[in-house]
């Protein structure tokens, strides 16, 4: 049977050297959304997991705070409480916006901002708006700390963290002033793994023009990532469906250049072209049809 | 008749009474068969393949034996009838879907039967294999049953052979042919399959605490795997979760593994489905090859109609000869035509079993003709409305069958629906839209629907009423309540033949030692035909409780009477009250007609004539009338009456991801008599929604035999956020055909949804999806990706 022993330590110290001492046998848990299905369908991920580390009672894991300009958003927030969160609302709309489409209410309440993103699913919706933020997250583990920005959490089999390490945290600059926005694709309307998403930000110059731009696309390359030819076109122009259009278009032609040509990308081309689309009107305050 | 609403001369019926079940439901209190547990028990658990098609050439169960705690580990060698009573296997070791079970054991807890589970060795030497019905049948193709080298389910072969169909096709002025095809689609009930198997010597030789839907079925296959007789086996039906025809053939499966490692242990043996095992092994919704060929002359009339209508059986199948049958009597939907030649007939493949699931055939057939219809009116040039009122079934006229119909609804029930959803001015606004991102749309569907049984099998059933000494009434009958609001819906029909309160009346489901088999609760016969033999022991015991009042001489003082009735003292000294039809029994109180101010209560007679010895229960049996079909030509009477609907979908249609927003549902049903609105109410909203799921969303998506999606997670069926608006409209009709005049609706419900939703789609988008379901890349792109 498999057997796992269950730890709930109550300060970071105690629990990074839990950690250190089961190494590759520990595994975070932080609101068990996910690490709960992958125990019962005996995942690969958690195949040589001995040990449960509960982070529910490590106080610095948890709230978000503005310092010096910058968020810092504890890695055990909860979607509902960053959906709800006024500081988001004011530093980083599209970030509350994303996790307020997380599955359901019931997970919104449980899962959480640093579970979602150390998942490491191509398809989960938090890490669009944190890569487009530029989010760093601070890694924790005995010997130390250090920042990763979100798409370098990734390797080739989704988030790799070294044994005894863990996200306690993602700091990212203020976004308040930008005008963002976040596109969810599910198959349904609640309870839907993102087919697709684009988290977008767009910095206005008092001209109109563009003066800095993010466009984030979730399920599109193996790790979430920008993309860079897009968001390019965009600086020093003024918004408009037509340059919105072309962004779209830069978009998919990128992301075949980066993961080829697929079985999904007769319909991921088309949809990634209307989804950057309509994410950078939605930001800009523009109708989707004239 | 019209809207709900008109109908008089009931004291209980076509009131929305509170759901006799419904306080314990909502409070947690009511208990399911998982609930249950027993000292010593055991928990019994099922080694399925994985593979769709393959020989067992090893399998060693040592290694299961050893870990301590387990009791049983067997396999199709230590069973001795390994084949079930229907073609589905207890245990196999030859496999033919991925849901088949090479192993059973029986541990002390979950956890170990896992463990005993993971701890079997099994070599297996995979076989040719063949998936879909295409491959099925072509000629060589690997053949699933050894009985059946071509694939044919031979017994599941139907035809209609109406006029003459050549003829008619030469006469045509416009011929139309299209094809369409539908999915596998899973019941996704929120309880999944549970039973718990114990031998006490006082009930017989097996008792299954189960979640059937149907005991008596489950009984066959305990009675059968023991080997014993079945008034030995008592099968106590537990409240289910849902089941939607789907906890036929899995509960009987699981209830006998059980019942066999509880007789093999001497112990109590529960087994409960996970999630994936209830859409493993449940039977689903099959999915349909369709092909439809109508001659039209110029002026809108079908004169001709032809159709191929291949299922996919799955691997086992005891019920696609049913499926079938009534396939092939709707046939032609809901039309006249003078000239039909249809078939009808299944092929095995190495996938799931088909089985019965809400609508049993009839979604999948409307989805392909209601857009055929759809399709014959846009090559005529012709508003779909207006082709379907030309065409649809009226008084007089015959439909695929050749039954001459009457108190045919539908016309007035499809009219009603058109004008209240404005349907022809937004179908004709929502064909000239330009936007490239949204486009709306608005499609509808009719339906007509046998109810009950038909020629498809005898639609007799039984009932017994007992009052007690204390006024209080107990029914028994053979019909389950699967969640659908039977008992409420039978308490209701005691109550008014019987001539008692609802609230007296009580109804706590079926244990098959208490009563005979009155044939499965399906089809939607419930209330239609089932409740005939409930209405009859009702109305027999009635006369005799009205016999009993006078005997006990409840009706001999006359002066009570006077003194009652305000009459002067002595004026009914000559009144001799003797014949029962002086008497009424309504709403547990007697009364003279000609003095009804003079009431005795029930309590009263029943608690005298207790002590009277008098007769205070009546068993009554109901025999329907015969439907009898030629087997060659399908011609006959298919059914005692038809269900009338129409349905109207409105959705919008995101042009660029393909994504399906279902709007707004308008679904109108012809329910004969209203026994509870609400209840009605309540099936047919689910019924909605069932039928969204099926047209827009839910797939099990098999890849080569094994299916991709056996959980909630990736099987998406609507949740609460994507629910549409709802209009429900009933319609009553005089049809005296079923009991109190009413007529199925549970099927009726949701078999003309997907059609409607798929039929908006094509008002929105200018192209037809002939594929269900509308997914986001059938809509985007006109194909699935896999």
């Amino acid at each position: 049977m498999h057997q796992l022993q269950y730890a709930c330590p109550t300060t970071l110290n105690e629990c990074l050297l839990l950690m250190k001492e089961a190494g590759a046998e520990a595994m975070p848990y932080a609101g068990g959304t996910d690490v709960m299905i992958h125990l019962r369908e005996r995942a690969s991920c958690v195949q040589n997991i001995r040990l449960l580390v509960d982070l529910a009672k490590l106080e610095p894991l948890h709230g978000i705070r503005l310092e010096n300009g910058m968020i810092h958003l504890g890695a055990m927030t909860t979607h509902a409480e960053a959906a709800a969160s006024v500081l988001l609302h004011e530093h980083a709309p599209f970030l509350a916006a994303a996790a307020a489409t997380v599955g359901s209410q019931q997970i919104r309440n449980t899962g959480t901002i640093g579970g979602n993103v150390c998942n490491g699913s191509p398809a989960a919706d938090t890490a669009s708006p944190l890569t487009a933020l530029y989010a760093e997250a601070v890694v924790a583990s005995a010997s130390g700390t250090r920042n990763v920005p979100v798409p370098k959490l990734y390797g080739r089999n989704g988030v790799e963290l070294a044994p005894g390490e863990l996200v306690t945290e993602f700091v990212f600059p203020s976004f308040a002033g930008w005008k963002t926005s976040f596109i969810k694709l599910g198959r349904r309307k609640a309870l839907a793994i993102s087919r697709m998403n684009v988290a977008a930000a767009l910095e206005l110059q008092d001209d109109g023009t563009i003066s800095s731009a993010r466009i984030a696309p979730g399920c599109v390359f193996r790790s979430p990532d920008r993309v860079h030819e897009a968001e390019e076109l965009l600086i020093g122009k003024a918004p408009s469906r037509a340059l919105f259009a072309e962004a779209g278009q830069l978009s998919s032609e990128e992301m075949i250049r980066r993961t080829g040509v697929r079985w999904s990308t007769a319909y991921k081309q088309p949809v990634l072209e209307a989804l950057v689309e309509r994410a950078l009107l939605q930001a800009a305050g523009l109708p989707l049809e004239e | 008749m019209p809207l709900f609403g008109d109908k008089t001369g009931f004291d209980v019926l076509n009131q929305s009474k509170p759901r006799i079940d419904g306080a314990d439901k909502v409070t947690g209190r009511t208990r399911y068969a998982a609930d249950y547990t027993m000292p010593g028990m055991l928990y019994g658990g099922m080694l399925r393949s994985g593979l769709a098609s393959a020989r067992v050439v090893h399998i060693d169960i040592s290694p299961a034996l050893a870990i301590p705690g387990v009791h049983a580990a067997i396999t199709a060698k230590e069973l001795p009838n390994a084949k079930s009573w229907a073609s589905y296997q207890y245990l196999t070791d030859v496999v033919r879907y991925e849901g088949d079970v090479v192993a059973l054991v029986a541990a002390e807890s979950r956890e170990l039967v896992r463990d005993a589970l993971e701890a079997i060795e099994v070599e297996y030497e995979p076989l040719d294999a063949v998936y879909d019905i295409r491959s099925a049948i072509q000629p060589g193709a690997h053949a699933v049953h050894e009985e059946y080298p071509d694939n044919k389910f031979s017994q599941s072969v139907y035809r209609i052979k109406k006029g003459d169909v050549e003829a008619a096709f030469a006469r045509a002025d416009v011929i139309v042919e299209r094809e369409y095809e539908t999915q596998y689609a899973e019941h996704a009930y929120i309880e999944p399959e549970a039973v718990l198997a114990y031998n006490n010597p006082n009930e017989g030789d097996m008792t299954v605490l189960s979640s059937s839907q149907n005991p008596f079925f489950t009984r066959r296959y305990v009675a059968d795997i023991l080997g014993t007789s079945m008034n030995r086996v008592q099968i106590i039906q537990q409240t289910l979760g849902g089941s939607f025809g789907g906890k036929e053939e899995g509960v009987g499966l699981a209830a006998a593994r059980a019942a066999y490692l509880a007789r093999l242990t001497g112990r109590p043996v529960k087994i409960v489905f996970s999630r994936e095992e209830s859409f493993l092994e449940s039977a689903k919704r099959h999915p349909f090859l369709l092909r439809y060929k109508a001659g039209i002359t110029k002026e809108g009339r079908i004169i001709a109609w032809q159709g191929t209508q291949i299922d996919n059986c799955g691997a086992y199948n005891n019920q696609t000869q049913f499926m079938n049958w009534r396939a092939n009597a709707h046939s032609a939907g809901a039309y006249a035509i003078d000239n039909i030649e249809t078939e009808t007939f299944g092929v095995f493949t190495n996938n799931v079993h088909g089985g019965a699931f809400r609508g049993y055939s009839s979604p999948q057939l409307i989805y392909g003709q209601e857009q055929f219809i759809d399709e014959c009116a846009a090559e005529l040039g012709m508003r779909e409305t207006d082709f379907r009122r030309i065409n649809c079934l009226k008084d007089g006229l015959s439909n695929a069958t050749g039954t001459t119909l009457n108190t045919v609804t539908l016309s007035e029930v499809m009219e009603y629906t058109l004008a209240q959803t404005d349907y022809e001015n937004k179908r004709a606004k929502h064909a000239k839209q330009t936007s490239k991102e949204y486009r709306y749309g608005i499609g509808m569907a009719i339906s007509h629907r046998s109810c009950g049984f038909g020629a498809e099998a005898p639609d007799a059933s039984g009932a017994m009423l007992i009052a007690n000494e204390d006024g209080s009434v107990y029914l028994n009958t053979g019909l389950a309540e699967n969640g659908q609001g039977l008992k409420t819906a039978y308490a209701m029909i005691v109550a008014e033949s019987l001539g008692v309160c609802y609230e007296a009346v009580s109804f706590y489901g079926t244990n098959t030692h208490s009563i005979p088999d009155c044939g499965m609760t399906v089809a939607s016969r419930g209330t239609v035909m089932g409740a005939q033999s409930v209405k009859l022991a009702g109305l027999k015991l009635n006369a005799i409780m009205r016999q009993n009042a006078i005997e006990l001489g409840f009706f001999s003082d006359t002066a009570k009477i006077e003194k009652a009735c305000g009459l002067a003292e002595g004026s009914l000294r000559d009144l001799v009250v003797s014949d029962p039809e002086q008497l009424e029994l309504k709403q547990s109180e007697f009364y003279l007609k000609e003095y009804p101010a003079y009431r005795v209560p029930f309590g009263a007679v029943t608690g005298s004539g207790l002590w009277a010895g008098k007769q205070m229960s009546a068993f009554e049996w109901f025999t329907p009338p015969p439907c009898i079909q030629d087997h060659e030509t399908g011609q006959g009477t298919a059914a005692p009456t038809y269900a009338y609907g129409c349905v109207v979908a409105e959705v919008r249609v995101d042009l660029r991801t393909g994504y399906v927003d279902v709007l707004h549902v308008t679904s109108s049903h012809d329910v004969g008599t209203a026994v509870n609105p609400a209840l009605i109410r309540g099936q047919v909203y689910g019924g909605i929604v069932m039928g969204q799921g099926y047209g827009i969303c839910e797939d099990m998506e098999p890849v080569k035999g094994k299916c991709v999606c056996t959980n909630l997670d990736s099987y998406i069926i609507p949740t609460a956020m994507d629910i549409p608006e709802m209009q429900i409209n009933l319609f009553e009709c005089d049809d005296p055909s079923g009991t109190y005049g009413a007529k199925s609706v549970g099927e009726p419900a949701t078999e003309a949804v997907a059609a409607a939703i798929a039929n908006a789609i094509a008002n929105a988008t200018g192209k037809r999806i002939r594929t269900n379901p509308a997914s986001l890349e059938q809509v985007l792109l006109g194909k699935k990706l896999r």
